[in-house]
Order: C-alpha cells, then sequence, then structure tokens
C-alpha cells in the first residue's frame, strides 16, 4: 500500500478518522492509502481525494500537498516533508483559524499563446509564455473591487485567460464575502468571475 | 444545484487539487510520469474559464 498525501496538519484529531495519520517531525501529514499499482491519474481516486480534502478541512485549517505526492511509509513521506516542516508549524499555528478564498476573473481579451516554432530555443520560448501569461489583466476597478470584497490578497497569473486574487479570510467571514462576492457580481454584471472557497492553505502554504 | 453551476464548482475543486498546494521535494505531479494527469490538469483549467464565462452569461 501507498499513501496519497492530501496535506499537514496541526493535531492528529485534526485527521483521523478521515484519512491515515502519518507523523512528520511536531506535525502530522494526512494520507489516503491506496494499492500500489492504483494509477494517480484515475478520476474516482481523484474524486476521493477531493471529498476527503473538504472534510478536512471543515475540522481544521491545514497546507494543503499538491496532488501527486504517494509515500510508501510515514518515514518516506516525513523525509520527504523535513524541510518544510518548521514553516508549516509557523503558518498553522498563525493561521489555524483562517481559510484562502480565491475570486478566479476571465480576461477581457484571452492573450495569445506563443507558438514553439517562433523560437529558437526553449529558453526564449518559456519566457514569452511567462510574458504572455503576466499579460493578462483585469478591469482596474473590478481590480480594486474584488480586493474590497475578499480582502487584499494575491494576485495570480494562472494561464493566458483569467487572474486569480486569493485571499486569508476568516472562518467566521466566508458567509460575508460570499455576500460581497454576490454584490459585486451585481456591481459588475459584464466581467464573468467566480468566487471559490473555502480551501486549506495553497497560495498562502508559501512564506507570506 | 444548478448542472451547470455543480460543473463549474468540481471543475473548480479539481483545479485546486491539481494546481494548488506545495510541491514536495520535487514529487510534483510531472514527476510521476503521468503525462495523461497533467493534461488533465491543463484541460481543467481551461475548462474552468470556459464554465465560467458561460455560467457568467446567464
Amino acid at each position: 500500500m501507498k499513501s496519497v498525501i492530501i496535506g499537514a496538519h496541526l493535531r492528529r484529531d485534526d485527521i483521523e478518522p478521515l484519512a491515515d495519520v502519518l507523523p512528520a517531525g511536531d506535525l502530522f501529514l494526512s494520507g489516503l492509502p491506496v494499492a500500489d499499482d492504483q494509477p494517480l491519474g484515475d478520476r474516482e481516486l481523484l474524486l476521493r481525494v477531493a471529498k476527503v480534502r473538504a472534510a478536512l478541512l471543515d475540522r481544521a485549517t491545514f497546507i494543503a500537498i499538491r496532488y501527486g505526492f504517494a509515500a510508501g511509509s510515514a518515514q518516506e513521506a516525513a523525509a520527504k516533508c523535513a524541510m518544510h516542516l518548521d514553516r508549516w508549524l509557523g503558518l498553522l499555528e498563525q493561521h489555524r483559524d483562517e481559510v484562502e478564498m480565491t475570486l478566479k476573473v476571465v480576461a477581457p481579451e484571452r492573450v495569445a499563446r506563443p507558438d514553439r516554432h517562433d523560437f529558437s530555443s526553449g529558453g526564449d520560448y518559456l519566457k514569452a509564455l511567462h510574458a504572455a501569461t503576466n499579460a493578462v489583466d483585469v478591469d482596474p476597478e473590478f481590480r480594486t473591487a474584488a480586493e474590497e470584497a475578499i480582502g487584499k490578497g494575491r494576485w495570480l497569473h494562472r494561464d493566458q485567460a483569467s487572474l486569480e486574487l486569493a485571499a486569508l479570510v476568516s472562518r467566521d467571514a466566508v458567509e460575508r464575502v460570499r455576500a460581497a462576492g454576490g454584490e459585486l457580481k451585481r456591481r459588475f454584471p459584464r466581467i464573468p468571475f467566480l468566487l471559490s472557497g473555502p480551501w486549506p492553505l495553497e497560495v498562502f502554504a508559501d512564506a507570506l | 444545484m444548478d448542472e451547470e453551476l455543480e460543473e463549474l464548482t468540481l471543475l473548480e475543486t479539481l483545479d485546486h487539487l491539481l494546481d494548488r498546494g506545495v510541491v514536495v521535494a520535487g514529487d510534483a505531479v510531472i514527476s510521476i510520469g503521468d503525462v495523461d494527469l497533467l493534461y488533465l490538469g491543463l484541460n481543467i483549467v481551461l475548462a474552468n474559464v470556459d464554465a465560467i464565462i458561460r455560467t457568467g452569461r446567464k
């Protein structure tokens, strides 16, 4: 058996009995046990992990580990996470009562994706791809209003068609933020966006 | 829940699962050698944007 690692948690009882507990230093990793030959790309497994992830977040805020990390033992998982553990401990203690919420905004115009054939080197192509992604922007008035609605967080460029604002929100404020999102929709009916969450610490799992 | 909204929520959930959070020790999705999964991730991002546009027009 191997474990698909879902997150890093402050307390053991944040995990049990929803998932297996894999101790890692002062923290605890949550893992979903699967057969060694289970392909991680399996749709049913993805959906199972997504469901457990949501249930874990209902319990307490945790550091989200990107899907694809599987370990054969608790020791292996802990060893691979070792360099992160001190930072994660600090973040979890600081943000236990907060969750992430994200607002994904569709840009008015999709920036053209660079064509690999136009570049002689892979490095130049990657730079152009990065530049094209960062060229995506949204209405400045909407940008300000979005920050007022969910808070000043981090704006992220994810692709050539959208931008995303991620913010830390107190667990008590999730409903208020959703209501503010509804108001934002009424104020900017022509701008397609999606307010979603709560999510575990994903963007803010990096140092603040 | 409206079917389109349900689809959007599922896409957003999978997008967060596949494209957010800490990448541990180079054990990223890419390194498991599962090209289909990476492809799935990209498709989800694109489909997600399209679904937001469709839902926004309603």
